[in-house]
């Protein structure tokens, strides 16, 4: 049946001719694991190709749904997870497989003529791959992805000359936002791929045209052995191999959910991805005018040696051991890179952020508003205004401190009220603030005396406000029953957040009241309960074994607020949703947190398929059994 | 021993295995691949939607005996679109402290059907079927009585689950 068919086709399309061209090549030295490396990467290309397409299904290209839209590919699709993470660390694969192949052949000489424009070839490949990664890295519009593409069109942007004109076409715009997702995704599935397959298959032909290089003894290159079979088994066990690293990857290390990304949030520490980092390192040593020579001049420098390679070095030799400079030049480069990349890694970010546009100064009726003061930021960042309100801003527990500067109060009494408040008033529920620096509690005095009554100017929370995409469904009002029933679903129920990250909000926030790691125990006189309440562990009506569900639980309390039971209680939960005072992406973060510290995973797969785990031993029972057969065959046939 | 050394027969065996562990190789890996991505697919097209019931309205509201349309609003999911939308359900009072449901959809090709007051019927208007009040047909094509839905009344309120049913066969079947 199989012949006939493969008969019929052959009558018409020269179906044999075209596969024994691609089977039919002679190996000098014989098939070895040493020449498996390009078909590792062809191979790892047709599984991003492969898990790409699959996510198309369900990723949709916009800063509203991109992360969301992605989050349910993650944990409500079957297999989902599988798919995301082996396309998250394929990319990686391939770069890394690219490097070492890339390497192989400088190492083996096989750059040198007649080869020259495989190689070239090879080194547009690997800038694609490159730009690839760039192009993909936003698309989940989440923290890490967003502030790497922040980072990358920035460093773009400092390119003498067209540098900027570079930025605002990759980013459509100045800001980053809908226009750069568009874009980036255009990239990443259609202009990128087709030119990455065009340059493979041009590649692949320029390769064939002289064939492998082989040993670069003599001796060794007289004996030759076949692609087909020999060659390609030892290419199928690297690749089979390769899928077992990326399965494992999949499994054991899945990409972190960073949360959607947030303009506003100034808690996040942006770094370019790990092939750019070394780049990202780099321009901190040319501040001012040398920029260019980091942005314009170490790319090229690399692009031109990679491109030169074949025509500077023409001598025949092709053992490293008889080629001093090429092996030099290669170490010092591949040194220089790997330190650069590694100090990267480790070092604060060198590139400014972008954030919400900055109002044109001196336009005539617009007042320049000054940048808030070190005092001031302090208040924002220590939470002060969750109880105290400045200027109409801020929560009702706490006096209000909008003309605190006209009290009278001297320094030593408000660095005493601030680092040990119950020495003032033992009843005081404010938490004492005894780890602050001096200069600290200098700016805040400073802040605090300068806030006299009349005083307009700008409100204090203009700084933390809008959500980052959706906005906050600002017709849900605290109340009635029937008022909350009628709450539409908001963002950050939507968003999985990081609990690492909704940690350090929560310290920040709402550790004051609801105690360390919210084990609760703070005093709340005037309350029915007498102490806020506890959430770890939380009311049991409101922990639910689904992430969703709890969420949905716990979410309008953040959202809206609440005020206690009782005759007077000191302390309420402040509207940090309504309010602003806290975007939809920082609320999941602090949801992930509340439910991680209930032991429920924000991030938990609820329709995984397979559990992760359990494929990963379904795998290796099936990859063993494969290889428990092949032994029984390969004996069997030895025997006989 | 070098490739030229080794006897032709062993060389064809050797062969041959190689092939064999070629296509074993790819298969497998085309088997843990290719099993899961095609049952993303499938998958998640056949996921059941988990219905609850919505608060539609106050019982004491309705008049005995006579159906009333009322839209409600009920949260749906939509892939990863998650938020709500308005439903409309005809609500009968049949006595003090009981109530019936009706999906607005007519079970013959689904229209949305009216009430007839003069009639004191359901009346579709694309193939003139009719209904009585409690659901029955009476006239026309349709295949079933209306489709009932679950009503429950909890401290006053009636409650209704969304259900939607394949039209044109005579047995009530959920979509």
């Amino acid at each position: 049946m199989f012949e006939r068919l493969w008969q019929w086709i052959n009558e018409r399309w020269p179906a044999k001719p075209v596969v024994q061209t691609l089977l039919t090549e002679e190996i000098p030295g014989g098939a070895t694991f040493k020449f498996g490396f390009g078909a590792c990467v062809l191979s790892v290309f047709f599984l991003q190709a492969a898990t790409g397409l699959m996510q198309l299904f369900f990723y949709v290209p916009s800063v509203d749904h991109a992360y969301v839209s992605l989050s349910f590919l993650r944990t409500e699709v079957p297999f989902g997870w599988l798919i995301h993470n082996l396309h998250y660390w394929g990319a990686t694969a391939m770069l890394t497989l690219v490097l070492i192949h890339m390497t192989q052949v400088y190492f083996w000489g096989a750059y040198k003529s007649p080869r020259e424009l495989v190689w070239l070839l090879g080194s547009f490949n690997f800038l694609l791959a490159m730009l690839m990664m760039f192009a993909g890295s936003p698309l989940p519009w989440d923290e890490k992805g967003y502030w790497s593409t922040e980072v990358g069109t920035s460093i773009a942007g400092t390119v003498p000359f067209i540098g900027d004109l570079v930025k605002r076409i990759l980013r459509g715009g100045e800001e980053m936002g809908q226009p750069t997702i568009s874009r980036f995704f255009v990239l990443h599935v259609a202009i990128l791929p087709v030119l990455l397959i065009t340059f493979i298959i041009l590649h692949l032909v320029a390769f064939r045209r002289f064939g492998c290089v082989g040993p670069w003894q003599e001796a060794k290159r007289s004996t030759t052995g076949p692609f087909w079979p020999d060659q390609l088994f030892k290419d199928l066990i690297m690749i089979g191999g390769i899928v077992i690293i990326l399965l494992t990857l999949a499994v054991f290390v899945p990409p972190d959910f960073s949360g959607p990304a947030d303009p506003l949030d100034t808690t996040f520490v942006p770094k370019s991805q790990w092939n750019f980092l070394f780049l990202f390192q780099a321009l901190k040593y040319f501040p001012g005018r040398l920029e260019a020579v980091g942005t314009l001049g170490i790319p090229l420098v690399i692009i031109l040696l990679l491109v030169s390679a074949p025509f500077v070095d023409r001598r025949k030799e092709r053992n490293p051991a008889k080629r001093p400079v090429a092996m030099g030049l290669f170490i010092v480069v591949a040194l220089v890179i790997i330190c650069l990349s590694i100090m990267g890694s480790r070092s604060m970010p060198g590139v400014t952020r972008g954030g919400p546009p900055a109002k044109p100064e001196g336009t005539a009726g617009t007042p320049i508003v000054p940048p808030p003061s070190e005092g001031e930021q302090l208040v924002k960042t220590l939470g002060c205004l969750g109880c105290h309100t400045i200027k109409g801003e801020g929560g009702k527990v706490g006096p209000d401190l909008s003309a605190e500067g006209s009290r009278g109060r001297d320094r030593e009494w408000l660095a005493k009220q601030i680092r040990e408040p119950k020495s003032h008033n033992p009843a005081s529920v404010m938490p004492a603030f005894s780890n602050l620096e001096d200069s600290q509690i200098d700016a805040l005095i400073e802040y605090l005396q300068g806030l006299k009554s009349g005083d307009g100017g700008q409100t204090l929370a203009s700084g933390l406000l809008q959500s980052p995409t959706s906005g906050f469904p600002q017709e849900g009002q605290p109340g009635s029953e029937e008022q909350e029933a009628g709450r539409p679903v908001t963002a950050a129920q939507q968003f999985i957040g990081d609990p690492r990250h909704g940690g350090k909000l929560f310290r920040q926030y709402c550790e004051a009241c609801h105690g360390l790691a919210g084990r609760g125990g703070v005093p709340n006189p005037g309350s029915a309960d007498g102490t806020v309440p506890a959430l770890n562990p939380i009311e049991e009506e409101l922990a639910d074994k689904e992430p969703a569900r709890f969420v949905a639980k716990i979410d309008p309390f953040i959202q809206y607020g609440e005020t206690p039971s009782g005759p007077q209680p000191a302390l309420k939960m402040p509207d940090f949703g309504r309010s602003l005072a806290l975007t939809q992406g920082q609320i999941s973060h602090l949801e992930a947190y509340i439910l991680s510290l209930n032991g429920v995973r924000r991030d938990q797969i609820s329709v995984p398929g397979v559990r992760p785990a359990s494929f990963f031993v379904l795998v290796l029972g099936v990859f063993g059994l494969g290889i428990l057969c092949l032994a029984g065959i390969r004996l069997w046939k030895s025997r006989r | 021993m070098t490739e030229a050394e080794v006897r032709p027969a062993e060389r064809t065996s050797r062969r041959s295995f190689l092939q064999v562990a070629i296509w074993t190789i790819t298969g497998l890996i085309g088997l843990v691949l290719g099993i899961p991505f095609l049952a993303a697919l499938v998958g998640s097209a056949s996921r059941k939607r988990q219905q609850e019931f919505s608060d539609v309205a106050s019982l004491d509201a309705l008049p005995v005996g006579l159906p009333v349309d009322l839209p409600f609003s009920e949260s749906f999911e939509d892939g990863f679109i998650r938020g709500e939308t308005v439903r409309r359900v005809w609500l009968i009072r049949t006595s003090a402290s009981e109530v019936a449901a009706f999906s607005p959809i007519c079970p013959h090709l689904g229209c949305r059907f009216d009430w007839d007051a003069r009639a004191s019927e359901f009346k579709c208007p694309c193939h003139a079927s009719a209904y009585t009040a409690d659901g029955r047909v009476v006239a026309g094509p349709a295949p079933r009585p209306l489709d009932s839905l679950p009503v429950e009344v909890r401290q006053g309120r009636v409650f209704v689950k969304w259900q939607q049913f394949k039209v044109g066969t005579p047995r009530k079947l959920l979509v």
